[in-house]
């Protein structure tokens, strides 16, 4: 195709803009002003104030940051993440891969396995916590069943397995999510492409690496990059499951640092460096595994 | 990729200048404090609360046509100061909320979120005259009430009497008074198998998780101190030193839980014992045959001697309220005598008045449970009404959680430790 | 073939068990911690704590607010987001990109870094305090859905598009007729990831409205797991029967949806 000078100045689909303009109203609406705003914050001296109040904000630089990242506790927040994303997030590739495959064959009761890995994604978190407090602590289900394996300190109050208990668990809730993504793009795969792999003698682990795992690559990286962005945005757990990143802090997480200083300790100037820092830090990590994974198109 | 780079820069620009406006005019704070007519108020979300405060708006409302009040429920705890905060920010708070915390005023305060009550006439008075000397740990640091002190929960130790007795403990006047005697009849507890655990105070880590563990012994050991006083840390001293070493001791020995608990471990006896307010005894009736006495002090002192934790609510008035002269009334009309003492009856919680003793007779007559709490309530600690005092609670209660509840550090050091980053805290404003 | 029947089973089970501890634990009269007590026993069962439940909330009113809100979202992502993923997906125009990385943006920050600002916006420049406008435009289009969306759409071979362009079909009739019927499971996974956010979230709706004649139900449940359910019976009853009246109307839909999932066949659309 010629590409005139209209062509080059609006691309070669002007009415993609007319598609996507309320989706960019609505980014702007709700999202531009507030972020632009946290990222005003985090340069000042800000606090929230009630309409009309007159104080000074003066611009403080990098004061912020600097006092967030001399904060230990923010550190230690930013470190547990990683161990985070560390365990969660092969761990949702891994099973949600091997899961959908066996589920996308067909087998008997696959509905009822659909659903049942389902459930834990619908279900609210704060719902699904309480049974999980039941199941995990010193005396409860699990314990009584591992008997003397049983971890002392328990699970969650645990500093060395309480992260990695809220990685299984939130692995665990997600993991419903990851398996219909990987659902529909198994529906992608051409059928000729299997049936080449056993024409050529290949078993079934080795069609499943040669074929189904390039086939879905796309969905991988997607996979893979919700995974990382939900996990490092992790609050809830820490704040319901460990009571506020217990123990001693080994739970806690960038999101809940920021929103104990942020909201409940009234500075909302710490809390936006520690948010802005997260999601630069995000934002290099998905660059980072966009480059392993590979790109999606 | 030029285009796009100025996209971004017009949309951020567009959202900074977005934020230069403050709007909204303060209006007279005169004429707003003699304005009159229909307000709104927020109260709590517990039952008996919401009874009271529903008999409470209908009597004002049935005598006053033209200033009516429109109430609603706001949650208690963990989400509350969120909700307040932004309320105040959108300038959409209401009039008065029968439900804030002392411990967040002075961050409200310094949001310009809270009118200070001695803008009326009679403000100054009408606070003192009703609660005493005790309104004097309410004052801000510039002197004036941002808050009316409005009821308090002087915490307590309860025990289960079925539980003593099966560990062969007296269950009219158990050994508690001080930390040994505490500590062997903890022990007697647990080892006689009447419960998992003596005691169980939450371990968890949110900031006013102190205030049911630390702060009640450390009042009664300091003779009535607050965690900080003169823009100082106390809770480094001797007497807090030992508060410390006792709780660690019932970690150590595993007579407390370091794990946190779904439900109440006093009720389904999971706990012999529990720090709470009176608040709790209407949870308790019909479920656990429970006796109270004061908290412990390592050498004894006499329950009148001791001092604790009040654990109050108070109400506030908030700069959004347009008819501050309704409010005000409002204010003095739901915490007169007469509705202090249907909200005593209704809820069993201490209205802050210096004569709550006996101001009710016939009410703690008929319900003699409570008089140890009336007599308790004239000797309360409130949290310090200092600048930063979430940040403050937050910062004791990591170093508490890591050396006390996890023992990972000596208890002494970290409570200095933190006593210094508190002095730190303390001194901004 | 067993082996995988075996595995999916045990997967299966670590999966539904705390969902049927769940149920167990909400009928039980007294709760039971022990082994014991993940079977039903006859005299220990009772409907009391869904009836608590029902007297403490008006159950009707909040299913309503909870569909209207969550309604609201799916039908908002539903249009403008399938167009957004379309054009991001298909269409080059200028802008794309810097679209393409503001949703990206979106998806990384956290939601509380935002909520205070994002609260005092909505209450005053845009007047929705107290509004189903109110709670449902913070979430009106779902970011992840229309990333994928996109996803779905870039799957799709080109030559489809190429030929349907040279037949002369406008931009929009190709997205209607070709591409959005080739992506039904796509479409579905994305509703049902919108589904699960508002109809699970708490804080947002509880913020914009105090009015308990609006409040979704997630909101009534919290307000009665943090009040009523400590002085219940069986307080852990209380909260098990809680979330299990929040989580079936969520899995009744998916039971409802969940055979769409699988008739639906990308490749052999494509190809026929």
């Amino acid at each position: 195709m010629r590409r005139g000078p209209v062509t080059r100045a609006l691309g070669e689909h002007p009415i993609g803009a007319v598609f996507v303009t309320p989706y960019v109203v609505f980014l702007a609406a709700v999202f531009a002003y507030p972020l632009g705003f946290a990222v005003y914050m985090s340069f000042h001296d800000y606090f929230f104030t009630a309409p009309g109040a007159i104080v000074e904000r003066p611009f403080v630089g990098f004061d912020n940051y600097v006092t967030v990242l001399s904060d230990p506790a923010v550190r230690r927040a930013f470190a547990n993440v990683l161990v985070f994303l560390v365990i969660n997030v092969p761990l949702t590739v891994v099973l949600s891969l091997g899961l959908s495959t066996a589920l996308n064959s067909a087998i008997r009761w696959r509905t009822f396995f659909r659903v049942s890995y389902y459930v834990p994604y619908v279900t609210a978190s704060v719902a699904v916590v309480g049974v999980w407090l039941f199941l995990f602590n010193s005396n409860g289900l699990v314990n009584s069943i591992l008997g003397p394996l049983a971890p002392d300190p328990s699970w969650l109050v645990n500093s060395k397995l309480a992260m990695p208990t809220i990685a299984v668990y939130v692995t665990w809730k997600q993991l419903g999510f990851f398996i219909l993504l990987y659902l529909a793009a198994l529906q992608n795969v051409s059928k000729d492409l299997y049936e080449a792999a056993s024409m050529d003698g290949a078993g079934r682990w080795k069609s499943f690496l040669n074929v189904t795992v390039p086939g879905v690559r796309p969905a991988t990286t997607l996979v893979v990059l919700v995974a990382t962005v939900t996990g490092a945005n992790l609050f809830t757990e820490p704040y319901l499951l460990t009571g506020g990143g217990g123990p001693d802090g080994a739970s806690a997480s960038p999101v809940l640092i920021m929103y104990q200083r942020g909201i409940e300790q009234g500075n909302p100037d710490i809390g936006s460096a520690i948010g802005v820092l997260l999601v630069i830090g995000v934002l290099i990590i998905a660059l980072i595994e966009r480059r392993f994974v590979g790109r999606e198109d | 990729m030029k285009l796009q780079a100025g996209l971004l820069a017009l949309v951020l620009a567009g959202s900074l200048a977005a934020c230069g406006d403050s709007g909204g005019g303060s209006g007279d704070a005169d004429a707003a404090a003699s304005a009159r007519g229909p307000i709104s108020i927020w109260y709590s979300n517990n039952a008996e609360e919401v009874a009271w405060g529903k008999q409470m708006v209908a009597a004002w409302n049935s005598a006053h046509a033209d200033q009516k009040i429109t109430a609603q429920e706001i949650p208690t705890g963990k989400s509350s100061e969120e909700v307040i905060g932004a309320a105040i920010t959108a300038g959409n708070a209401p009039c008065l909320i029968f439900n804030t915390s002392p411990a967040s005023v002075s961050q409200f305060q310094k949001q310009g979120g809270l009118v200070p009550l001695d803008t009326f006439p009679d403000g100054k008075q009408y606070i003192e005259d009703r609660s005493g000397d005790i309104a004097q740990q309410y004052k801000s640091s510039d002197g004036k009430y941002y808050q009316l002190p409005w009821k308090s929960n002087p915490v307590m130790i309860f025990y289960n009497k079925k539980a003593f007795a099966k560990a062969g403990i007296d269950t009219t006047k158990p050994p508690l008074a001080t930390y040994d005697e505490f500590l062997a009849t903890a022990r007697k507890v647990v080892a006689a198998k009447a419960a998992k655990f003596a005691i169980y105070p939450a371990p968890s880590n949110e900031f006013y998780q102190s205030w049911f563990d630390f702060y009640p012994l450390f009042a009664a050991e300091s003779g009535g101190k607050q965690l900080v006083e003169d823009g100082k840390a106390q809770f480094n001293s001797d007497e807090g030193k030992k508060v410390a070493a006792f709780w660690r001791t019932m970690y150590a020995d595993k007579l407390a839980s370091q794990e946190k608990y779904t439900g109440d471990a006093f009720v389904d006896g999971t706990a012999a014992m529990a720090v709470v307010g009176p608040w709790a005894i209407a949870t308790y009736k019909g479920k656990v045959d429970w006796g109270v006495v004061p908290v412990p002090t390592s050498s004894g002192k006499p329950a009148n001697e001791i001092h604790t934790f009040s654990d109050a609510k108070n109400v506030a008035m908030y700069s959004a309220c347009k008819n501050r002269g309704t409010a005000w009334d409002v204010l003095k009309f739901a915490t007169s005598q007469e509705q202090d003492g249907k909200f005593l009856t209704a809820t069993g919680q201490m209205p802050l008045r210096k004569d709550v003793a006996t101001a009710y007779p016939d009410y703690f007559a008929k319900n003699p449970d409570y008089k140890v709490f009336a007599d308790q309530a004239a000797r309360t600690v409130e949290v310090p009404n200092v600048a930063n005092s979430i940040t403050i609670w937050q910062t004791f209660r990591d170093a508490y959680s890591k050396s006390v509840i996890f023992g990972q550090q000596d208890p002494n050091e970290a409570l200095d430790g933190a006593a210094q980053k508190v002095d730190e805290l303390a001194k901004q404003s | 073939m067993r082996l995988r029947f075996v595995g999916l089973l045990l997967g299966a089970f670590v999966f539904l068990f705390p969902f049927y501890y769940m149920l167990i634990g909400s009928l039980q009269a007294e709760p039971d911690p022990t082994v014991a007590g993940a079977f039903p026993e006859p005299g220990n069962l009772t409907l009391h704590n869904y009836g608590e439940i029902d007297k403490a909330i008006n159950l009707g009113r909040s299913l309503v607010n909870s569909g209207i809100f969550t309604g609201g979202v799916i039908l908002g992502t539903l249009v403008f987001g399938v167009l957004a993923g379309y054009a991001l997906a298909r269409l080059q125009f200028r802008g794309r990109g810097l679209v393409f990385n503001l949703m990206l943006l979106i998806q990384v920050v956290p939601f509380q870094l935002l909520t205070i600002p994002l609260y005092v916006l909505i209450v005053r420049s845009y007047g929705l305090a107290d509004s189903y406008g109110g709670m449902i435009l913070p979430f009106l289009i779902n970011s992840t859905a229309v990333f994928v969306f996109r996803q779905y759409f870039l799957q799709l071979p080109a030559e489809l598009f190429d030929a349907a362009r040279i037949d002369g079909a406008s931009e929009l009739s190709i997205l209607w007729r070709i591409a959005v019927p080739l992506v039904k499971p796509a479409l579905l996974t994305g509703v049902l990831l919108t589904f699960i956010g508002p109809w699970n979230e708490f804080l947002w709706p509880f913020l914009i409205t105090k009015q308990q004649d609006l409040q979704p139900l997630a909101v009534s449940l919290s307000n009665y797991l943090t009040t009523v359910s400590a002085r219940a019976a069986n307080p852990f009853g209380a909260v098990l029967a809680g979330a299990c009246v929040l989580a079936a109307p969520a899995v009744a839909l998916f039971l409802i949806f969940q055979r769409r999932f699988i008739s639906a066949n990308i490749s052999s659309g494509v190809k026929g």
